[in-house]
């Protein structure tokens, strides 16, 4: 019975096979004495881990696909597309990876790390494929890919498959319990420029920004029935410096409405960094127009 | 239940402390009896016990472990848990509950999301909402800001209506929630 051939043990033998090509990608990330984090073997001396879940230090301690231990250091973290890439003393041999787009309904492997250090394997479905977003702190993500599978806190960070073994891209926690995959295109855009130089550049006006509903009263005047409006501003920073002030409420920013937090993001891309953004806002009853001069975000 | 639940919460409880050394029971029975309990000498009944990282062998009562990885025990507090977590989970834990400390939730990775305007609270009701936080009473919240009572009833009415709930308590916290979700850094 037990070498009888029949398709769930041929379908058990390829996910095996399978995962043991997957596992050569996968590495284990220390982020405390106790906890490991997944992480992808992407070059031959640099992981690309998740990073909402990397502790904001320099130095870490990472396990290898061959099971050794290798110290490595923080290459560069960019919260805004939830990538960071570790530098790693010494080189090793790392895997190509080719990379493929997700399709709806296709197998996923996904691999991580089993909380000891060594490699963890997870499998289910591509659950949904949306178009590019942008997250909340502002980065462009190539592709929405939520996948139907369950992930351990030590298994975020690691590298999701196809079931022809191409590359997803690194698996994610996201709102509510979902677990997403930040693609394989978005970790190639980011991750080099993370080694090169540490960080992405994105404008920055040093505000905190809550949605509000513009009072009855006002919403014939500013044309808009919700804004942004200041909760704290960074001393010194952009805004400040402009005379922004708390309370005051963001009703567009360059003729793009606050209503649409997304387009707001957007336009504060690296390419905004050192030009000047108008900003209408409502304060004290009255509308006003007030321009910032964009600078970059400071590392976080 | 026997008792109603406010009759037990500030009920002082018979706590038995389970520590190594003469230093760490000290420092453990002089937290019970800051929070209001007593400590129960060897012989004497418990209520629950406290225990420093381990917890005795044949231990049978319903044990809190501060400390460790002893996931067996009725409650398991980090070692760095504060002197109100401790009182919680020792009520809770002589009450046949079992306790441990939420794991660490970050918000997940999200999307920038378009508003709803209709859910959104305008400066006003926010400042109400603030000042239910706060705890205070409508006439309170009428003084602070300014306003008449019946002004301060409508916006309590429409920030209950906007964040769909009952209760101030409820209103305060998925206000909480909403504002960890929707706060933007520009």
């Amino acid at each position: 019975m037990a070498h009888e051939s029949n398709l769930l043990s041929a379908l058990s033998d390829s996910l095996g096979t399978r995962f043991v090509t997957a596992k050569q990608s996968v590495a284990s990330v220390k982020v405390s004495a106790t906890a490991y984090l997944g992480a992808i073997l992407w070059r031959n001396e640099l992981l690309v881990t998740s990073e909402q879940s990397l502790p904001g230090r320099d130095a870490f301690e990472a396990i290898l696909p061959d099971g050794s231990c290798m110290r490595g250091r923080l290459a560069g973290r960019d919260a805004a597309t939830n990538v960071a890439v570790i530098r790693l003393d010494r080189s090793v041999s790392a895997p190509t990876l080719s990379a493929a787009p997700p399709r709806i309904g296709s197998l996923v492997i996904a691999a991580g790390s089993d909380g000891e250090g060594r490699p963890s394997a997870r499998l289910g479905l591509v659950n949904a494929v949306g178009p590019e977003w942008h997250s909340m702190r502002g980065g462009r993500i190539e592709a929405r890919i939520q996948l139907d599978i369950r992930l351990a806190a030590s298994e975020e960070g690691g590298p999701a498959f196809d079931a022809a073994g191409d590359w997803l891209g690194m698996t994610t926690f996201g709102p509510r319990g979902q677990i997403l995959a930040i693609p394989a295109a978005t970790v190639e855009r980011i991750a080099p420029v993370l080694s090169a130089s540490g960080r992405v550049p994105r404008g920055w006006l040093g505000v905190a920004l809550r949605p509000v509903a513009v009072p009855d009263e006002l919403r014939e005047a500013a044309g808009e029935v919700s804004g942004l409006m200041v909760m704290s501003l960074t001393p010194e920073g952009p805004a400040a410096k402009a005379g922004i002030v708390a309370g005051d409420i963001i009703l567009s920013l360059d003729g793009i409405s606050a209503r649409r937090p997304r387009g707001v993001l957007a336009h504060l891309g690296g390419d905004s960094i050192g030009k000047p953004v108008s900003l209408r806002l409502i304060r004290g009853g009255g509308i006003i127009i007030i321009e910032v001069a964009v600078s970059e975000r400071p590392p976080a | 239940m026997s008792q109603p639940i406010l009759g037990s919460l500030s009920q002082s409880l018979r706590v038995a402390i389970a520590a190594r050394g003469a230093e760490r029971t000290a420092a453990l029975r002089g937290l019970l009896e800051s929070l209001g309990h007593v400590a129960a000498m060897d012989d004497e009944p418990a209520d629950v016990v406290l225990a420093d990282a381990e917890r005795p062998r044949d231990e049978d009562r319903a044990t809190v472990v501060l400390g460790g990885t002893d996931t067996g025990a009725q409650g398991l507090l980090p070692a760095t848990a504060s002197p109100a977590e401790i009182d919680a989970a020792l009520r809770a834990v002589a009450r046949g509950l079992i306790v441990r400390s939420a794991p660490r939730r970050t918000p997940g990775f999200r999307a920038a999301t378009d508003s709803e305007p209709r859910t959104l609270l305008t400066p006003r009701e926010a400042q109400v909402l603030d000042a239910i936080a706060d705890g205070l009473t409508n006439k309170a919240i009428a003084r602070r800001l300014g306003i008449s009572l019946h002004t301060v009833k409508f916006h309590v009415e429409s920030v209950f209506r906007k964040l769909d709930a009952s209760t101030r308590t409820e209103a305060v916290a998925r206000a909480g929630e909403r504002r960890r979700q929707e706060t933007i850094d520009l």
